[in-house]
């Protein structure tokens, strides 16, 4: 049980990125709308909190590397999306929380910067690679949507999330032998 | 450039970026050239899409019993609806089956086999969708082994949403017609004209994610309301799928041929239900 318990982060961020995916088609009347349409991404805020509150596990980026591939591969078919921006997302915000304060409301805000940050990152690595063809005013109508989006995810799972990361870090040894 | 070859951190990033930037590349060229993904692609989307499939059944529970109660309350009206419905049916169903008869005959007498209007069909369910705002990406529960192939188009609703871009065992991937992908194969579609001659065209995707029959010479000459439907022509869609209904018609920006937008007639705001269409007729 002790073995399983290393790995309850790994299977809760799994779940979550299935549960993009499943989240995204039953909610799409109200993701995507046209012209004023957000992305669902629950791994986003689970990565944020995680790295946020395990913030000396280097672990957590070899996981968020493999995330990010499944992710890539079963979502868009191409590499280099996901896979990139996970693991670098967990690196930046691990590197930085020590200078942070572990409030909620910074944490949030922390989320919301790095949600938006994702979205610009996907925006413009499929601009460049030629997977859509859009202007700027097509990211800036999306920055409102994705903010709200953010911000229910947040609420919701911030809890799960941060109990998670303290009780249970991925593969720490430390803490289960 | 002697002080940024010297910077480390710097030359590291660049060469990241480099590396980043060439892996999307070469593996948007590969989905796009590839028949089929690489094993090891194919075996984990596949397995992630069992889970997908069991995480999907509670939540699929919740919301279409939302959805049944819903129904409940619209079932008079749509009874009533129904009924009118019912009486010309039977008409319906004795004309066309007597058409389906005399066509037959006509292809027989002509040596026909199959014409491009042959097709058949592959129902599937949407088990997922890619969760970011611009990639247009569903996730079916149909693959190979089903029949699916890459291009084949999607239907749901009343007419086509899009075109299947990976094909794994069980899952395939389909691109909505409303994406602005410029390296995805077109609609290939025509339209009655008011003089009774037929407009040919591509589907695009205009302005603000909205879809128009391009390419027109003479666009001007269709009538709003007009429908629009996929001409078999290109070798990946059969003929005669409705793409949805003429909405304005407008000039290029430069000036040269028509834009006509287009009401799409397919569900694709919430598909659910999908069907694939396999051509009879090899491209």
């Amino acid at each position: 049980m002790a073995e399983l318990r290393r790995w309850y982060v790994a299977i809760a961020l799994f779940v979550a990125l299935i549960l993009d995916g499943v989240l995204a088609y039953n909610l799409q009347t109200f993701i995507f709308h046209r012209g004023f349409s957000g992305s669902c991404w629950l791994t986003i805020i689970g990565i944020t909190l995680i790295s946020l509150c395990d913030d000396k596990n280097d672990a957590d980026i070899w996981l968020c590397l493999g995330l990010g591939l499944i992710a890539d591969l079963y979502y868009l078919g191409i590499i280099g999306i996901y896979t990139v921006a996970f693991p670098l997302i967990c690196f930046i915000i691990q590197q930085s929380a020590r200078f942070l304060p572990e409030v909620f409301w910074f944490r949030l805000l922390i989320c919301l910067v790095t949600y938006l940050c994702v979205s610009a990152y996907v925006f413009l690595m499929f601009n460049m690679v030629g997977i859509i063809q859009l202007s700027f005013a097509s990211f800036s109508r999306s920055i409102l949507p994705n903010l709200l989006w953010c911000l229910i995810l947040v609420l919701c799972t911030y809890w799960f999330w941060v109990k998670l990361a303290e009780e249970y870090p991925f593969l720490k040894k430390e803490y289960y032998f | 450039m002697k002080k940024f070859l010297k910077n480390k951190k710097l030359l590291t990033i660049f060469v990241l970026v480099i590396l980043v930037l060439s892996m999307l590349s070469i593996s948007v060229r590969l989905r796009n050239r590839r028949q089929s993904p690489f094993l090891v692609q194919k075996i984990g989307n596949d397995t992630v899409s069992i889970v997908t499939r069991v995480v999907n059944w509670p939540i699929n529970l919740i919301s279409n019993g939302a959805a049944n109660v819903e129904d409940l309350f619209n079932t008079q009206a749509e009874n009533d609806h129904l009924k009118k419905q019912v009486d010309n049916l039977a008409q319906t169903k004795a004309r066309n089956s007597s058409l389906e008869a005399e066509n037959t005959q006509l292809k027989q007498a002509l040596k026909l086999k199959k014409t491009l209007t042959d097709y058949t069909i592959i129902n599937g369910s949407v088990i997922s969708r890619a969760a970011d705002t611009w990639s247009d990406l569903l996730i079916i529960d149909q693959g190979s082994r089903a029949g699916v192939k890459k291009n084949m188009p999607v239907m749901a609703g009343k007419g086509v949403i899009g075109r299947v871009v990976e094909v794994n065992s069980t899952t395939s991937k389909v691109e909505l017609i409303t994406t602005t992908d410029k390296s995805t194969n077109k609609f290939a579609v025509e339209a009655d004209a008011a003089n009774g001659k037929k407009v040919h065209g591509v589907i695009s995707v205009v302005g603000n994610n909205q879809i128009a029959f391009t390419q027109v010479v003479d666009g001007q000459k269709l009538k709003k309301g007009t429908r629009v439907y996929t001409s078999g022509m290109g070798g990946l869609s059969p003929k005669g799928l409705l793409i949805g209904t003429v909405k304005k018609t407008t000039r290029d920006t430069f000036g040269l041929s028509d834009v006509v937008e287009i009401q799409p007639a397919g569900n694709l705001n919430d598909p659910s239900v999908v069907s694939v269409i396999k051509r009879k007729v090899e491209g």
